[in-house]
C-alpha cells in the first residue's frame, strides 16, 4: 500500500516535470482531418444568457453540415485573455476558433498563433462585403489571418432631461463641451463630465480630432508623436478638464470608464461620460433610466465630429487546429450577414459588413445614430505594430502619462517620456 | 553488508520526498533562472529555441525607474504590514486566551472568517469599501465632524496615488493575515504552564511586564517562525494590489505587479524579463530571511 502510494507520487512528479518542458510542435500548416468530433470555440467576455442562446442557434445551423461535431464554447474574461492565449501557446491546448480583440490581432500574427486563411476568405462569397479597413487590420505580408466580426465606436453619453431642463444644446465644439459640463455641475451639484485617465481609446479621439496622432511610421520605424503641438494641445485639453477647468472630478484619475463613471452616470450622479454603444445593457442593469439618456458624437475642437477608434472583435483559427475546414465553416455560419446582424443588435454593436452599416436602420435609432454618425465620419485604428499590445495593455503608456499630467506633471515632459517609450515598444 | 544497508536506508527514505520537492520546487526555480537569461515569448513557449541574452534582462530591470519605485514600495509595505500583523495578531491571541465561553467562540469565529476569505474576494470587498461610488469609508469619513477628519471625503479617490492606495492595501492585508498569528500565539499560550502567570500575578507584575518577561521569551521560537512567514507573504502581495489599482497606476507598483506587467501584462509575453524580476525578488527574500535566521541561531534561540 505504502509503496504504491510512493510510486504514485513519483509518477506524479514525472508527469509534472513532463508538463514543464513543452512539446516541440512547429509552425507547420494547420491540419485537416475531416469533420472533428469536437470543435472548441473561445468567446471573450463573461458571456450572457442571450449570448448563449444565440450561440446555440449558430451551433444548430452549423450542425446541419456537421451532424457529428459537438461545438464546445468556452468564455474567457477579457482580463484573462492574454494569459489564456499564453497557456494555449505553451500547452498546445488551444481552441479551434477564437474571438480576438482587434488591437491584439497583429501580436497574434507576429507570434504565429493564427492559421493563414487567405484562400478561405477569398472563396467566401459574403467575405467580399467585409469592411475593408477592419479587414486590413487582420492582414500582414499580403496574407489574411482573421475576419472582422463586430465593432463599435465611442460617443458621449449625456442626460437628455438635464440638457433640456437647463437649455443646453448638444455641444459641437470643445468650449461648448466644457460650458455644458460646467452648467450641469453648477446647478445639479454633480460632476459635469468624467475624464478617466485609463481610457486610451477615448483620449485618442481628442488627439485625432486636433490633427495629432499617437505615433507615425517614418520609414520602417514607429515614432511617438504625442509631443507634437497638436497632440499635446489635445492632451492639455483632456487633462485640463480635471486640472484647470475643474468640470471633471479627480476621483476617476487612475481609473477606466467602468470603475466609476458608468455607475455614476446610470445612478444620476454624473452629467456626461464617454463610452461605447455596448454600454447600454450594462447601464440599464445598474439603473434603467434610459428614457433620460442620449448620446452625441465626440465633437472636434472647433466643430465637426472627432475621428473615433474602432474597437471590436475578430474571428480567427488557432494555428494548431486539426480541422481548419470545419473551423472556417463555423466562422461563416457565426459571421454570416444574418447572424452578424442579430448578434450585433443584441449586444448593441455594429456588424462589420459595409452594406449592413449603410442601411437606414441605424439612422433612425435615437441611441445608435450618434454611434453610426461617428463611425461614418471616420474610424481610425491604432498603430499596426505588434508592440501596440505592450504600449496599450502592459505598460498603459498613455493612461499613465495622462494621470501624471492630471496630478500636476508638465504636459511637455509627460508627452516626451511617452514618445520615448513608444520608440522602444512599437519597434520591437 | 548490514552496515552499508543502514547507511543507505535513511537516504532511501528521504528520496521520494526529495524527488517530489525537486520536481515541484527546484526544477521550476532552475527553469526561472534559465528563463531570466533568455528572450522568451509565445514562439519559444511553443518550442522554438530561445535566444540567450546573458544579463540583458537584469540590466533592463535594474535600469528601469519603475524597478526602484516598486522596490521601495515592496520593502516599506512589508515593514509596515509585518509589524502591524504581528502586533495585532499577538494582541488578539492574548485576548482569545483570556476569553471564555460564547465570547471566545464569537471572536474566534470572526477571526476565522477574515482568514478564510480568498485574497481576490477581500480585494474586491475593500475596493468597494473604499470606492468613490457608494463606498462606506468615504461615507463614514464625510459623516464624521470636519474638525476631526477634515472635509471633502465624499469623492475622495483612494487609489489615485501611492500613499492612500497602500493605506488601503495595508488594512486589507493585515486584516487577512493577523488571524494566523493570533491562532498560533493562542496555541503557544495554551502550552505555557499557568503557574508562571500566577506567580507573576502574586508578585504584582503588570500585564505589560508579564508579557515581555514571561510570554514573549517562552514563545520566542513561535514568533520567529511567524515573523519569517509574514515577511515572505507580505513581500509578494500581488492579488490585492492588482485588483485595487492595477496596471493603469504604475506609480503604485510593487515588485510582484511590476513582474506581472512585464511578463504577462499583454499579448506579447516577456517571460525572460518577468523571470529576472522574480529572481531578484527571491534573492531579496532569501537574504532578508537568512540574515534573520542567522541572527536568531547565533543567539541560540532556535536550539
Amino acid at each position: 500500500m505504502k509503496t504504491s502510494r510512493l510510486a504514485a507520487l513519483a509518477a506524479l512528479a514525472l508527469v509534472v516535470t513532463g508538463c514543464g518542458s513543452s512539446t516541440g510542435s512547429t509552425d507547420g500548416a494547420a491540419g485537416d482531418g475531416g469533420p472533428p468530433p469536437i470543435l472548441t470555440v473561445w468567446q471573450m467576455g463573461p458571456g450572457s444568457p442571450e449570448q448563449t442562446t444565440f450561440l446555440d442557434g449558430v451551433e444548430a445551423e452549423f450542425r446541419k453540415n456537421y451532424p457529428n461535431t459537438d461545438v464546445v464554447i468556452k468564455y474567457v474574461p477579457w482580463s484573462q485573455a492574454a494569459t489564456a492565449f499564453q497557456k494555449a501557446a505553451a500547452g498546445g491546448e488551444g481552441p479551434d476558433v477564437t474571438e480576438i480583440g482587434n488591437t491584439d490581432v497583429q501580436s497574434h500574427i507576429e507570434q504565429g498563433n493564427l492559421a493563414d486563411i487567405s484562400a478561405e476568405v477569398n472563396a467566401w462569397p459574403e467575405g467580399k462585403d467585409l469592411n475593408k479597413g477592419a479587414l486590413a487590420n487582420d492582414q500582414a505580408n499580403g496574407k489574411t489571418y482573421a475576419v472582422p466580426w463586430y465593432g463599435g465606436v465611442r460617443a458621449v453619453w449625456y442626460r437628455k432631461d438635464w440638457f433640456a431642463e437647463l437649455n443646453i444644446a448638444v455641444p459641437k465644439s470643445w468650449p461648448e463641451l466644457v460650458a455644458a459640463a460646467r452648467k450641469i455641475q453648477d446647478t445639479k451639484k454633480v460632476p459635469g463630465i468624467a475624464a478617466p485617465s485609463d481610457q486610451t481609446n477615448a483620449i485618442l479621439s481628442f488627439v485625432w480630432a486636433n490633427g495629432g496622432d499617437i505615433a507615425a511610421k517614418e520609414g520602417n520605424k514607429w515614432v511617438g508623436k504625442l509631443a507634437d503641438p497638436k497632440a499635446r494641445q489635445a492632451l492639455e485639453f483632456y487633462t485640463g478638464l480635471v486640472r484647470t477647468e475643474r468640470v471633471a472630478p479627480d476621483k476617476y484619475v487612475g481609473k477606466n470608464e467602468l470603475q466609476g463613471p458608468q455607475q455614476d452616470f446610470a445612478l444620476g450622479q454624473l452629467g456626461m461620460y464617454i463610452d461605447g454603444s455596448w454600454a447600454l445593457p450594462e447601464l440599464k442593469q445598474i439603473k434603467d433610466d434610459s428614457a433620460n439618456w442620449g448620446t452625441f458624437p465626440v465633437p472636434g475642437p472647433t466643430g465637426g465630429t472627432a475621428p473615433v477608434f474602432s474597437g471590436g472583435s475578430d474571428l480567427a483559427i488557432w494555428q494548431t487546429t486539426k480541422s481548419k475546414k470545419a473551423s472556417f465553416d463555423y466562422i461563416t455560419v457565426l459571421n454570416n450577414k444574418r447572424n452578424a446582424q442579430v448578434f450585433a443588435d443584441s449586444q448593441k454593436f455594429l456588424p462589420q459588413f459595409t452594406d449592413l452599416l449603410r442601411g437606414s436602420r441605424y439612422a433612425s435609432d435615437p441611441l445608435m445614430s450618434a454611434f453610426a454618425t461617428a463611425a461614418n465620419a471616420g474610424v481610425r485604428f491604432t498603430p499596426t505594430s505588434k508592440g501596440w499590445a505592450d504600449y496599450e495593455q502592459s505598460k498603459k503608456v498613455l493612461p499613465n502619462a495622462v494621470k501624471e499630467v492630471m496630478q500636476g506633471a508638465s504636459v511637455e515632459t509627460a508627452c516626451k517620456q511617452a514618445d520615448q517609450q513608444a520608440g522602444q515598444l512599437l519597434n520591437p | 553488508m548490514i552496515r552499508t544497508r543502514t547507511r543507505i536506508t535513511p537516504y532511501l527514505l528521504i528520496l521520494p520526498t526529495l524527488v517530489v520537492i525537486g520536481a515541484l520546487l527546484f526544477w521550476p526555480m532552475i527553469q526561472i533562472g534559465m528563463l531570466s537569461a533568455q528572450q522568451v515569448g509565445h514562439r519559444q513557449l511553443r518550442g522554438e529555441p530561445a535566444q540567450w541574452v546573458g544579463t540583458d534582462n537584469y540590466t533592463a530591470v535594474l535600469e528601469s525607474d519603475l524597478f526602484w519605485s516598486s522596490f521601495m514600495h515592496t520593502v516599506l509595505f512589508a515593514a509596515v504590514a509585518v509589524t502591524l500583523t504581528m502586533a495585532v495578531g499577538t494582541a488578539v491571541g492574548l485576548l482569545l486566551n483570556q476569553l471564555r465561553g460564547r465570547m471566545s467562540n464569537f471572536v474566534a469565529g470572526g477571526v476565522m472568517i477574515a482568514w478564510a476569505t480568498p485574497p481576490i474576494t477581500a480585494a474586491i470587498v475593500f475596493s468597494w469599501l473604499f470606492g468613490s461610488t457608494g463606498g462606506l469609508a468615504n461615507w463614514v469619513l464625510e459623516a464624521l465632524p470636519d474638525a476631526l477628519v477634515g472635509g471633502g471625503w465624499r469623492d475622495y479617490n483612494w487609489f489615485g496615488s501611492p500613499f492612500p492606495t497602500y493605506v488601503v492595501l495595508t488594512v486589507c492585508v493585515v486584516w487577512q493575515s493577523f488571524p494566523f498569528v493570533a491562532v498560533s500565539v493562542l496555541a503557544g499560550l495554551k502550552s505555557v504552564p499557568g503557574e508562571l502567570f500566577e506567580a507573576a500575578k502574586v508578585d504584582g507584575a503588570s500585564a505589560w511586564r508579564t508579557f515581555w518577561r514571561i510570554t514573549f521569551p517562552l514563545l520566542r521560537p513561535i514568533f520567529l517562525v511567524l515573523l519569517v512567514l509574514s515577511i515572505i507573504w507580505d513581500f509578494k502581495v500581488f492579488t490585492q494590489l492588482f485588483v485595487m489599482s492595477g496596471l493603469a497606476n504604475r506609480d503604485a507598483y510593487n515588485l510582484s505587479l511590476f513582474a506581472y506587467a512585464e511578463a504577462f501584462g499583454s499579448m506579447n509575453a516577456k517571460l525572460g524579463l518577468g523571470s529576472a524580476i522574480a529572481t531578484v525578488l527571491t534573492v531579496i527574500l532569501l537574504v532578508v530571511t537568512a540574515l534573520y535566521v542567522r541572527m536568531m541561531v547565533r543567539r541560540g534561540e532556535l536550539a
